[in-house]
């Protein structure tokens, strides 16, 4: 199957190095995940917007076994839930303060988007946060 | 109240919905016990503890398998019928699935089927091999249940990631500790120690030995994370009035339900200490008549401590923030103020998939028959809360059951 162009268009965004947030040309309210008709207002008039890149950071862990198939050599890495002030929250990978070090961060913490290269969001199409600070 | 929302059948009434039977063979690790056998012998125990052979059962009900797509497919495909030899005269086979609270909304169905009319005899099975299973093949199997692929897969997430994720937010939220987190398991342990078919009946266990463990997401450790295993066990329902008709005097029934679809994926999920339960309380106690103080027993989905703590504060029976410190005072515990998975739960008996739901489940209703061995029965035993919730804790599903008389 094609890779949807909600999809494409995402990743298309993490790999130059923005974070988009799909936005309703109707309602004008933020959808994240990205969907197919706005859950607000019904619309498939949608399209995107380029996020702030400001967080909170709602809760995370650091995975050091057990990783899914494919994910083995990237044991161990971190991933949280983070909440945007555009109202919408997604699920990214957290960058170590040190080496495999993510001891500095704390629930509700700032944090902020971090642009990748575009290599590896080719390898892992996820977005990826640090701490503020 | 925001809303009043009552079921239409009360104690007394001929259609009222009752359960009379269960049945359940060992949990753990059998990989010669094949998936068939397994669920033979439990339809066939419970249709004898409900003093019924198979010809009675008009409506079977299917919780599903997780471990292989074809034992899932003879489930759908009423094997069961014809292994029990009802092919030709059952009526209808067909399986509900909601994950880890499939057994409650299983009930749901049973009992809308059993009151409208559309069914006499319902029997519910479930099987699972978990514990014979690859591995690998379950945790990759399980990286892609609750989680959307094309957004979430790539991050490497999974099932121990999503549960380490609400223990460190309810960690934060609560104030609670390492040790007290812990203990929930400890308390678990306690009854799976007093039940002949958990995984664990003859392992102790201590906070100790559990944060001393390897850490596998951090904050969880690797004795925190529930022990895939294999069990099966199964119910019987039927409606007072034929219950009364077969001369059982006493049966067990739907007080009241309520629940809550709060995500699907757990980054859509508001606040992860929270999750559905207060809505999902709000409903049930609203329909059952009675409160938390009232219950005599707790049968709440436990494949992680954290789940269990928020689901005990969201129903009513912990304060907020006071769900695992509730664990920690022996509340829970053998002799405690509210017995708590009086089978050990998914931590202690073993998580045996869709069916770790059922399980306590199961448990609750053999509770309220007086029919759990001496060691473990809670004397006096009239109400139970039962709590179940499913994929990424993407619901909160709540049955209130109690004791009923059917005359005689
Ligand atoms: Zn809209």
């Amino acid at each position: 199957m094609k890779t949807p162009v909600i999809v494409s268009d995402f990743r298309a965004g993490l790999a130059g190095g923005d974070l988009l947030i799909q936005n309703c040309h109707d309602c004008g309210k933020p959808n994240m995940w990205p969907r197919y008709a706005c859950p607000h207002c019904q619309s498939d008039n949608l399209g995107w917007v380029k996020s702030s890149g400001k967080a909170v950071l709602h809760s995370f862990c650091v995975l050091r076994q057990g990783a899914p198939e494919g994910f083995e050599g990237d044991l161990p890495y971190a991933i949280g839930v983070v909440k945007l002030p555009e109202g919408v929250q997604l699920l990214v990978r957290l960058e170590a303060t040190g080496e495999n070090d993510w001891s500095a961060y704390g629930c509700d913490d700032e944090v902020e988007f971090v642009a990748v290269d575009p290599g590896e969001i080719e390898r892992r199409p996820c977005a990826t946060f640090r701490r503020v600070g | 109240m925001t809303e009043n929302w009552q079921l239409h059948v009360d104690a007394g009434q001929e259609n009222d919905p009752v359960f009379v039977g269960v049945g359940e063979i060992p949990t753990g690790k059998f990989p010669d016990r094949s998936f068939i056998e397994g669920l033979t012998s439990v339809a066939v125990m419970a249709l004898r503890d409900a003093g019924m052979v198979p010809r009675d059962i008009d409506t079977i009900l299917l919780i599903p398998c997780l471990h292989s797509g074809a034992d899932q497919a003879d489930l759908v495909f009423s094997r069961m019928a014809e292994e029990l030899g009802i092919h030709g005269s059952c009526k209808s086979s067909f399986m509900v699935h909601s994950g880890g609270s499939t057994s409650d909304n299983a009930v749901r169905a049973a009992h809308g089927l059993i009151a409208t009319g559309h069914a006499k005899n319902v029997l519910v099975l479930q099987c699972e091999r978990w514990g014979s299973a690859d591995l690998n093949e379950m945790i990759t199997m399980l990286s892609k249940n609750g989680i959307p692929g094309e957004w979430e897969l790539p991050t490497g997430i999974q099932f121990n990631a999503i549960g380490a994720m609400i223990m460190r937010r309810y960690m934060h939220a609560s104030g609670s500790t390492a040790e007290e987190l812990a203990s929930v398991c400890v308390t678990l342990r306690k009854w799976a120690n007093l039940n002949e078919n958990a995984m664990f009946y003859t392992k102790p266990l201590t906070v100790e030995q559990i944060l001393a463990s390897r850490m596998v997401a951090d904050p969880l450790h690797s004795f925190e994370c529930p022990p895939m295993a294999d069990g099966a066990c199964a119910f019987v329902m039927t409606s007072a009035g034929v219950a009364k008709k077969r001369g059982i005097s006493s049966g067990v029934r739907v007080a009241g339900s309520g629940g809550c679809v709060s995500h699907y994926c757990l980054s859509q999920e508001s606040d992860q200490a929270v999750l559905g339960w207060p809505l999902a309380a709000e409903r049930a106690w609203n329909q059952s008549g009675w409160g938390p103080k009232d219950a005599d027993i707790g049968e709440i989905y436990d494949s992680y401590a954290a789940v269990t703590a928020i689901a005990l504060e969201g129903i009513g029976v912990a304060e907020k923030g006071e769900g695992a410190r509730w664990f920690a005072a022996g509340h829970g515990d053998p002799g405690g103020k509210l017995p708590m998975n009086t089978n050990g739960g998914l931590l202690s008996a073993g998580h045996t998939g869709v069916g770790g739901g059922t399980a306590l489940l199961v448990e609750g209703i053999r509770q309220l028959l007086h029919r759990a061995p001496a060691k473990r029965q809670v004397e006096g035993c009239e109400r139970a809360i039962i709590g179940g919730t499913g994929g990424s804790y993407m619901d909160a599903q709540i049955l209130l059951l109690e004791r009923t008389k059917l005359g005689a």
